[in-house]
């Protein structure tokens, strides 16, 4: 099974003695093997951004956190996919392929605030401008084709220039006309990690690890049967949520789960506790996808090449 | 400032694979290596062994296709700043980390987020270079179809530097000015909590040319990149600033003059000079003229190469601002130049950068003269192709400065504000 938990900088963790007590922190939790690290804090079980912005400091913790997969959460109502596809590139490509992106509505109205008056969005309207922000940045990610650079310096062939484009994407809250600056990160696209929790649980759009809470065993197990079917989550990877209403213990008697995540912000010793309770997991070391065991995703326009 | 400090400063400018269109192609490049972090995690400690203050990266908000077509033969990675700086961060100590960051396509919020986390990975090395975005294709990739007029977006950067400061100053306790989070530009209501940038805020550096550019960076700039093609317009530009600083009642000394230098060296004067030719030979006609194309936002790949400039199909449908298209190609068009001629000139060009070509003590000597002549308080340098150029400069010409006095021997302090010499922020 997988394991999973959240990171986030603690108030206390300032100046010099507690940088070095937060790096000591990733240390010992890559040291006890979990399979994926999201960078982001917790509200009442569900994720938000956290305390230190998750695309700059993803890179940082990919030389502390040396194997498993990294997802940064961040505000999917404020980013702009332009600099949010970019950044996913070169994150993906200096963590190994390791990057993933947990983009939220969480804590919106305290982010609108910061982020000025035009930001302000009803609850009722944020699933579609989520959907919105994802589509725009995967569309960047898809205006170059996997195989596009050639580096030849003999022949003197960069890349392909029939293998960069321009994706002209129109949505109702972004358009972005592209290409990115940016080659296709190595996972094709970093891997979608959702809180269902969040008010972007509900979005069709397919994501590649999910995060689910239950109260019972029962209940995760029917939550669990209707995601296997429901568009957004058929081919995720299933985590549950344990450490609230559901210990530890009772997720391991949840046959449909694919791993747990814990909640609570962790520390190493409890990662540690929870990797010794939990069946070997399937995947391996290497790209995010690898250890999923997800396909590299489809690019719409490299197919319509082929055809 | 300390004298042990020194009175050169070195910063090294790292975008891409160097200065030279074809760089990329020399046999000692590695193009491949600039999507690994161990390449990051090499060139960050070499620079920081050799006592630089800081790391640059420059940045664009433009895929780098003219009308839709990308160059096949220019090497165009521009990874994302703040990724490879946070990358950095982790393997190293003392170096500063300087990320370009345009305050036209982004919110105060998330800047200011994003430079609490670099300078709190980096323990208190963040520097931002300010910059406004003036490619025409930018917006595009924002909702928009058209750029902020000049001047405006200058009010915009100087509102947003402003915003920003507040939140950092609240995340850090200094006292700020909260009226700053309103304005024409932003009307936002709160700071968030965020981790607590060591150095208070990052270093703020900028890179102004036009009288608009100059103002903003007087007022706010601690550390400025700027051209400087000889040191007589290295001098003019360096009192300038210093004068506008001191008009607004700050200490000139706060303002570090860094233009760029690009740099080929060799073991003898004749040997530098046959290493820039052969690294000018790298680019080739079609490779000459993708770089004019991009410049322009005009595919010229499609013409004959050996042919005169169709001028009149270019400037009705070039992206850049058809005047000055027009203006930049009217002598290859009254003179029939070709094509790929004029392009080859161009491609040569040093983009008002000075390049240096001759021996470690030569350049040593450049740089004390120039130092001297109080033309800059240091360098930012563009290697000719990485890594190699500033390999060799690390090993050759930081040995010469250092006995000279002129670069530091060991790091005064643990920040960027340190080895800037500009003292904590108040």
């Amino acid at each position: 099974m997988y394991l999973s938990l959240s990171i986030d900088l603690a108030p206390e963790e300032i100046g010099a003695e507690g940088f070095k007590s937060f790096t000591t922190r990733l240390r010992d939790i890559d040291a006890a093997a979990p399979d994926l690290v999201i960078l982001g804090g917790e509200h009442d079980g569900a994720v938000v951004p956290g305390r230190i912005e998750g695309l700059v400091n993803l890179p940082w913790v990919a030389g502390q956190i040396t194997r498993a997969a990294l997802a940064a959460a961040l505000p999917a109502l404020h980013g702009l996919p332009f600099h949010v596809a970019r950044a996913l590139s070169a994150i993906d490509f200096v963590s190994g392929g390791r990057a993933g992106w947990l983009p939220v509505c969480a804590n919106h109205v305290a982010i609108d605030r910061a982020y000025g008056a035009a930001y302000a969005i009803t609850d009722t309207d944020a699933p579609a401008k989520y959907d919105d922000f994802i589509r725009a940045t995967q569309a960047l990610w898809d205006s170059w084709d996997q195989d596009a650079l050639i580096i030849d310096k003999a022949r003197g062939d960069y890349l392909d220039s029939t293998k960069v484009r321009r994706v002209a994407y129109r949505g109702p809250y972004f358009s972005t006309m592209g290409p990115l600056n940016a080659a296709r990160p190595p996972q094709g696209y970093p891997l979608l990690v959702r809180d269902l929790a969040d008010l972007s649980g509900s979005s069709k759009l397919p994501a590649d690890i999910v995060l689910v809470g239950a109260e019972s065993i029962a209940e995760a197990d029917a939550t669990i049967a209707r995601l296997r079917e429901a568009p957004g989550t058929a081919g995720a990877a299933i985590l549950l949520k344990v450490g609230g209403a559901l210990p530890l213990e009772a997720a391991l008697e949840v046959a449909g789960a694919d791993g747990v995540h814990l909640t609570g912000l962790p520390d190493a010793r409890a990662v540690a506790a929870a990797r010794a309770m939990l069946p070997t997991t399937a995947g391996s070391d290497g790209t995010a996808r690898a250890r999923f065991g997800m396909a590299m995703p489809v690019n719409p326009f490299t197919q319509k090449a082929l055809v | 400032m300390s004298h042990a400090n020194g009175r050169l400063h070195l910063w090294a400018f790292l975008q891409g694979i160097g200065f030279f269109p074809g760089g990329w192609r020399h046999a000692e490049a590695t193009p491949e290596a600039v999507f690994d972090r161990a390449y990051y995690e090499r060139i960050g400690r070499m620079v920081e062994t050799a006592r630089f203050d800081a790391i640059v990266f420059g940045d664009q908000l433009q895929g780098r296709d003219a009308a839709g077509r990308t160059p096949g033969r220019l090497a165009i990675p521009t990874l994302d700043p703040f990724t490879l700086l946070s990358a950095m961060a982790g393997a190293t100590d003392h170096v500063g980390l300087v990320a370009t960051v345009s305050t036209t396509y982004n919110e105060p919020a998330e800047v200011a987020a994003k430079f609490a986390a670099l300078d709190y990975v980096s323990q208190g090395r963040a520097g931002w270079n300010i910059v406004t975005t003036a490619h025409p294709n930018s917006p595009w990739n924002f909702g928009e179809t058209q750029l902020l007029e000049k001047s405006l977006r200058y009010k915009r950067a100087a509102a947003f530097v402003d915003a920003a400061d507040v939140f950092w100053g609240t995340a850090s306790g200094r006292k700020v000015d909260r009226t700053a989070l309103k304005s024409d530009w932003f009307q936002i209501e709160d700071t968030l909590d965020f981790a607590v940038p060591p150095q208070g805020r990052p270093v703020l550096v900028q890179a102004g040319q036009s009288g608009d550019g100059r103002d903003f960076a007087a007022k706010t700039a601690e550390a400025i990149f700027c051209p400087a093609p000889t040191m007589e317009a290295g001098k003019a530009y360096r009192d300038d600033m210093r004068a506008r600083a001191a008009e607004l009642g700050r200490d000139p000394d706060g303002i570090k003059i860094m233009p760029g230098l690009a740099l080929v060296i060799g073991g003898t004067e004749a040997e530098a000079h046959a290493r820039h030719k052969a690294v000018l030979e790298l680019a080739d006609d079609v490779l000459c003229v993708e770089y004019l194309s991009e410049s322009i936002g005009y595919d010229l790949t499609q013409h004959r190469l050996g042919g005169v400039f169709p001028i009149d199909d270019i400037v009705a449908h070039c992206e850049f601002p058809a005047g000055d298209v027009g203006k930049m190609l009217a002598p290859a068009v009254d003179a029939g130049t070709s094509i790929k001629d004029f392009c080859q000139a161009y491609a040569r060009k040093p983009r008002g950068h000075g390049i240096f070509v001759g021996t470690p003590e030569q350049m040593a000597d450049h740089m004390e003269s120039w130092i001297d002549a109080g033309a800059c308080d240091g360098f930012t340098l563009q290697p000719g192709f990485m890594p190699l150029e500033l390999e060799v400069f690390c090993k050759e010409v930081v040995p010469l400065l250092q006995r000279r006095d002129l670069l530091r021997k060991e790091y005064q302090g643990p920040t960027l504000r340190d080895h800037l010499g500009l003292g904590a922020l108040t």
